[in-house]
């Protein structure tokens, strides 16, 4: 790495690549901080809440709204919209159920447990492709396209099963949800893995270079000879194959399927990734800050529980948290302005 | 193709050798507007050819239908001696077409090492992901921004954070560095200082010596005359004139972007006035 690029005539009074380097390191991880201080905050305030076991459960309740935010973070870089990662989350979920429960409205069918992890993530990927085609090729806003596939979708699953639930899900996948290693449970491993690996898809290839870079100038893009479109598609492919993932993961968790599982888990991973940084025009953004993000919510959400308090604080304290994130970006770029 | 261009030094009059790109009665239209008239010039190589004409003329058109951007209506477009139809801006840069438009063709919110390898990242395949070479592709960025003298504080820096003129610079440069055969240059030098500009010009100056064909854009007309071997005039989406730059001069050149040319030239020079009123349009 060259520091050595540096105008030799640059005024004295700008500051120094290294000034500049930390400015912009800690700007970045503003919620990692953020994240640190209430943790922090609630160990001393909260009684029985600094131990391993709350810190697990931190990480455990964060893995569906996680695995949502990756795709959601990765469609919003795009400088797109999904708003249907929900309901395909949980059409993936009532999937998998419905092929491998033993109880409820199942469709009836014997198949190897495990096959429903590929059905899952191509059901999800599929309903990403309708998505990204309709965005892509036919030029239509990604935000009424994926409405209507969060309306419609969620619709599916409904008329599937007639409004029903499906319990019992076969050992062979419950062991996901009750597996643990070293005192970490299986599904936050995967959560982390997630995590890593698109974390080094976006910052380490030219797939996510490219996602930035149709994030920061459709036109600049098109004209340096990226197939735009090709791109676009793609993106929503992964954001609804992560959705299929987490909603896989879900019915797993909950043992079964219910007709409104994961409600409002659209408007957690929004919050979370916005509170991570990612730019909701495009662009912008880490995997990184989001899943700060994701962990910060969830912080919160058990805080409020392990204070005993009514659930209802949340939705209070979700909203004026995503109105702070924003702030800060705002504050965020003030500081780049004035000072970079 | 070594060998032409060998040619080509060796005999410098270009107009014994096959042009590199042939335009043939391009027309364009957007919904009832005319933007390009049946229009028709040769570009060879290790020429620079200026474009001039009023705003609207046509000569954005004309460079986005050579660049792939857009698909004319009807015409030819030959590329050595070969028929292309460009689909795509893509399609356009296999072949060696490299474009700098007006507004800027950068991401801001990257920095200037992605901007000047977009679409042409270095990489390493490894278990069928493309993994960028980032250490590679910064010396490399910073090699060619030394080479052609643009000062920038670091090539990490996102283009958002520079100015006007540094982020014209950067768009100079990668023609510069990737230049193939043709270069387009749409208004290269609007937001640039007298400085820059003047080494802007030199590397116009550069890249034609390298044997590659230039079309400028410009409404200067002294950047015009200081660069370019020929110069072609549009008005009103057609070609009023096609000059030598030895043979004529700013005013002439003004006079026929105005069309105060056709008029004057018919009374004074008969014979070539009558040429050109042939292909301009009558008087609204």
């Amino acid at each position: 790495m060259t520091v050595e690029s540096r105008a030799p005539g640059t005024a004295a009074t700008q500051p120094s690549a290294t000034q500049r380097r930390i400015v912009t390191f800690l700007l970045d991880h503003l919620v990692w901080f953020i994240l640190a201080i209430v943790l922090i905050s609630f160990s001393l305030a909260i009684e029985h809440f600094f131990q391993i076991g709350i810190f697990v459960n931190i990480l455990r309740q964060a893995t569906f709204v996680g695995i949502l935010a990756v795709g959601l973070s990765l469609v919003l870089i795009s400088g797109h919209m999904d708003l249907s990662i929900e309901s395909v989350m949980a059409f993936a979920a009532m999937i998998t159920a419905s092929l491998v429960a033993s109880g409820g409205k199942t469709f009836g069918v014997d198949i190897y447990p495990w096959l429903t992890l590929p059905i899952a993530l191509a059901a999800g990927a599929a309903i990403g492709y309708g998505n990204g085609f309709l965005v892509a090729k036919l030029q239509i806003s990604a935000f009424i396209v994926t409405l209507a596939a969060f309306i419609g979708v969620r619709g599916i699953g409904l008329v599937m099963t007639g409004g029903r639930s499906v319990y019992g899900l076969p050992p062979d996948l419950r062991w996901v949800a009750n597996t643990s290693l070293g005192g970490i449970p299986l599904m936050v491993l995967i959560l982390v893995m997630v995590y890593l690996a698109f974390h080094f898809i976006l910052k380490r290839t030219t797939f996510g270079r490219h996602i930035y870079l149709i994030g920061g100038s459709v036109t600049a893009t098109f004209r340096a000879g990226i197939n735009v479109n090709h791109m676009l598609i793609w993106v929503f492919v992964l954001s609804g194959a992560l959705a299929g993932l987490a909603g896989w993961l879900l019915a797993i968790r909950s043992n079964g399927a219910t007709p409104n599982l994961g409600f409002g888990m659209l408007f957690e991973a929004f919050a979370a990734v916005v509170i991570g940084g990612v730019s909701l025009k495009g662009g912008a953004g880490r995997l990184s800050g989001v899943f700060a993000g994701v962990l910060l919510l969830s912080s919160i959400d058990t805080a409020i529980n392990v204070m005993g308090l009514p659930p209802q604080y949340m939705q209070v304290i979700r909203g004026l948290l995503v109105l702070v994130a924003v702030l800060l970006d705002s504050l965020k770029i003030a500081i780049y302005r004035r000072y970079l | 193709m070594p060998a032409a261009n060998q040619q080509e030094i060796e005999l410098p009059d270009s107009a014994t050798t096959a042009p590199l790109l042939r335009i043939e009665s391009v027309s364009k239209r957007f919904g009832t507007v005319i933007a390009l008239d049946d229009v028709g010039f040769e570009v060879h190589a290790g020429e620079v050819v200026a474009l001039l004409g009023d705003n609207g003329a046509g000569k954005s058109t004309l460079i986005k239908i050579i660049s792939g951007s857009f698909r004319p209506d009807s015409g030819k477009i030959f590329f050595d001696g070969q028929e292309v139809r460009f689909t795509s801006p893509a399609a356009a840069k296999a072949l060696g077409i490299e474009t700098v438009y007006q507004d800027l063709s950068l991401c801001m919110n990257v920095d200037v090492v992605a901007n000047f390898f977009m679409g042409r990242e270095r990489h390493t395949k490894f278990l069928g992901l493309k993994i960028l070479r980032e250490a590679e592709m910064q010396t490399e960025t910073e090699q060619a921004m030394r080479d052609i003298g643009i000062n920038i504080p670091s090539v990490r820096t996102n283009v958002e954070h520079l100015s006007g003129g540094q982020r014209q610079a950067i768009e100079l440069c990668r023609f510069v560095h990737w230049g193939g055969r043709l270069v387009l240059l749409d208004e290269p030098f609007a937001a640039l200082g007298v400085e820059q500009t003047r080494r802007g010009l030199a590397l116009v100056q550069r890249v034609k010596e390298q044997g590659i064909a230039v079309i400028v854009i410009t409404h200067n007309m002294l950047h015009a005359f200081q660069v370019a071997d020929r110069v072609v005039v549009l008005r009103h989406g057609r070609v009023t004139g096609v000059r030598d730059a030895s043979a004529t001069n700013p005013e002439e050149v003004v006079s026929m972007i105005t069309g105060e040319w056709t008029r004057q030239a018919s009374e004074q020079e008969p014979g070539s006035g009558q040429q050109i009123q042939g292909e301009a349009r009558p008087p609204p």
